[in-house]
Formats: C-alpha cells, sequence, structure tokens
C-alpha cells in the first residue's frame, strides 16, 4: 500500500495547477516524433508530451508523468486508448476529481 | 454498466471452484460473506479509499469504506512488479494513480494461470478481488484479471467510484435534488467553485436516469405523502398537488409514483391520480 505519489488527473485547464508533481492525462494525437508527441487535451487545449512514445499510436493517448509546465508533460507510462475513447466523459471525469470528490482520488 | 452486467456478485462469488481448494482462505470468505450476502456485492473502490478504510474489528473482520463494510471489491489499473518466481501464485502490485496496492493470485487451474499470462507490468486491468489484512498490511487477493480492451472503462469505474460513493454517503443526498438551483448561487463564488458547479451537472443529471436521483424523488413523495394532513385525507392526494408541492414537474413525478405504486409503497384511491402511502 502506497499513496505516496498519486498521478492526478488533469484535462488541459488543470494541468497547470500541478506543474512538478505527477498526473494523467488523455490526449488526441495530433502528431509525434522520436521524442515527443503534441495532442489536443479534453477540453480543447494543446499539450506537448515529451520522452519516449510507443512506436505506434492510436488516436486518444494516456500519458503519465510530471507536469513540466502548464502545457507540457515528461512522460513515463504511455498507454494506446484506442480510437473510440469517449473524451467529454474523461474531461467530466477530470473536474469530479479536482473537485468535489478530490479526496476519493489525491 | 460492465463490472455489473459481467459480475452478479452473490451467483459469482459465492461458491467459486478457487475457494473450495483452499480451506483456510475459504472459511474465512464465506463467513464473511454470509454477513454481508444481502449487502454489498462488490464495489468499485479506488486504492486511496482502501488505505484510509478502517477495520471493523480484529484482522478478520471486514474493512469498512464510506461506513460500508467490503469484502470483495472491483479496481481499475495498470499492473506492475508481477512476480511469478513461486508457481502456486503470481504476485503484483495494481496502480490506480491513487495508489499501489499488493495483489496476490492464486494459480490452481490451467484457466488462472493462462489469464495471468496476459497480464503483463503495464497492463491496463480490471480486477475483481476479496479485500483482506495480512500481517498489518492490506492486500487484494485477487480472482479475476482481466485486461482492459474499451478505455471508456477507466473512466467509468471511477465515475462508478463517485456514484458509489455518493449513494453510501448521507451528507451527499440533500445536494443532489436541489442541485439545479444551487449552481448558480455557488457559480458566483469564483474560479474554482465555477469548475465544480459545472461538473456536477451532468453527472447528477445522468443520476436521476439510472436511480440515484429518482430515490431522493421517492424520499420525498413518500415524506410528503407521511405527513399527517395528507394521511388524514380519505381520497389521499392528487398528482398534482404532490408535484405543485414538492415544486418538480409533474411528468417526473408521474415515474416515481408508478415505480412507488410498483413497489407497493403507495396506492391509488378514488381513481388512478389520488395517491395515498402504505401504512406498515
Amino acid at each position: 500500500m502506497d499513496t505516496s505519489s498519486p498521478s492526478v488527473f488533469v484535462n488541459g485547464a488543470l494541468l497547470r495547477r500541478f506543474v512538478g508533481q505527477k498526473v494523467r492525462t488523455v490526449i488526441q494525437v495530433m502528431g509525434s516524433d522520436m521524442g515527443s508527441v503534441v495532442g489536443k487535451s479534453t477540453d480543447d487545449l494543446q499539450i506537448f508530451v515529451r520522452g519516449s512514445p510507443p512506436p505506434s499510436l492510436t488516436t486518444y493517448l494516456e500519458v503519465i508523468g510530471i507536469a513540466d509546465s502548464e502545457n507540457s508533460i515528461r512522460a513515463e507510462v504511455w498507454t494506446n486508448f484506442g480510437d473510440s475513447f469517449d473524451a467529454l466523459n474523461y474531461n467530466e471525469l477530470c473536474k469530479l476529481a479536482n473537485g468535489e470528490f478530490k479526496h476519493l482520488f489525491i | 454498466m460492465y463490472s455489473n452486467s459481467q459480475f452478479e456478485p452473490n451467483s459469482a462469488f459465492s461458491g467459486g471452484g478457487f475457494m473450495s481448494s483452499q480451506p483456510s482462505q475459504a472459511y474465512e470468505t464465506s463467513s464473511s460473506t454470509a454477513k454481508n450476502r444481502d449487502f454489498q456485492g462488490l464495489v468499485p473502490v479506488t486504492v486511496k479509499q482502501i488505505t484510509e478504510s478502517a477495520q471493523s474489528g480484529g484482522e478478520k473482520s471486514g474493512i469498512v469504506i464510506n461506513g460500508v463494510e467490503l469484502t470483495n471489491v472491483s479496481l481499475v489499473g495498470l499492473v506492475c512488479d508481477k512476480d511469478v518466481s513461486k508457481v502456486t501464485e503470481v504476485r503484483f502490485s495494481l496502480d490506480d494513480g491513487t495508489g499501489t496496492i499488493d495483489c496476490k493470485r492464486w494459480v490452481n487451474e490451467s484457466f488462472d494461470a493462462r489469464e495471468m499470462e496476459s497480464v503483463r507490468d503495464g497492463t491496463y486491468v480490471r480486477l475483481n478481488g476479496h479485500l483482506k489484512t495480512f500481517q498489518g498490511k492490506k492486500q487484494l487477493l485477487v480472482f479475476s484479471v482481466r485486461p482492459i480492451m474499451d478505455f471508456n472503462e477507466v473512466t467509468f469505474h471511477y465515475i462508478e467510484c463517485i456514484h458509489f460513493y455518493s449513494q453510501n454517503s448521507d451528507s451527499q443526498f440533500g445536494q443532489q435534488v436541489g442541485d439545479v438551483t444551487q449552481s448558480h448561487t455557488v457559480s458566483s463564488q469564483g474560479v474554482s467553485n465555477t469548475n465544480q458547479a459545472t461538473t456536477l451537472n451532468p453527472v447528477m443529471s445522468s443520476q436521476n436516469n439510472d436511480g440515484n436521483g429518482r430515490k431522493n424523488l421517492d424520499d420525498m413523495i413518500l415524506d410528503y405523502l407521511k405527513q399527517p394532513v395528507c394521511a388524514a385525507r380519505e381520497q389521499g392526494v392528487h398528482l398534482d398537488d404532490i408535484a405543485q408541492q414538492l415544486k418538480v414537474p409533474k411528468n417526473k413525478i408521474e415515474d416515481v409514483i408508478r415505480s412507488l405504486e410498483a413497489d407497493g409503497q403507495i396506492y391509488s384511491t378514488i381513481d388512478e391520480y389520488h395517491f395515498k402511502h402504505v401504512e406498515l
């Protein structure tokens, strides 16, 4: 049991609250090269993700890592979330997980 | 609902094959599930909730989360530190973003082995297990690990955790009915609160459809009908009056009334629009 380093659910707007901390988010991939991925957050903001992405990416990508700045993440864990992920639902979850029900998460 | 449809709690866990092959576990499991059988099946939780949970009694007692004694829980997260060095068990940690918890899966049948083979470090899984304290540490004895194929299940799981929490915490109850009217006052209080207000509404309104909000309306109608003034009226209370008194649209009331009637909690009197509550 260890809850010392949770990764907070964030969307684009919430990311800036957690600079320097561990976060998780889902982006819609816009473009990628060897060391980075550019994507659109679930609330339509641009997010830059650094690190080493997997060779093939689906439309939606979850990244877990440290928030570098208010619009970039240094990712440690990359998970393809497929092509039919509901971004709106995820966006609402991010808000709930940082709002009224924060204590269930962090 | 993924977990509800796939795991009918009582039938799925009341006597699985894995229990009979481990006598010591089987004894504890059956004694504690027997107590809670009517009560809760498989409960969606986050690791953080488990960490903060309390033990209701000694080591063999259930673990209490949010006032509810739990035995079987459902989690979603990433598998890490998978350890297959032992023949009869697979150990791993599950990281759900709120924390990590130690998990153990007994490998008795070839089915167990096959299921665990498809699970590697970094795999997102839906996991169902028995929550247990062993040597002062909480751990999960896992009886189902399934890689997640549709990642909407991840979102769904956390929403379900919130839903279960809301359903079982009294302080939340009053908030949900008056939610729509409250949001205006809340949103005028500043930026951080605006976020909360806007997030609340879509989820709450969806809950109204699947039972939670309606439960409150159930109670409101019942409470209203139980008032001495209403109970005294021989012909009961007209649907329109109930709607007017509770300030809820008539069409909304109608559905709830029908379900209350079907449940035998209220009955229609002189015609199908007048109702009284059933006195017990």
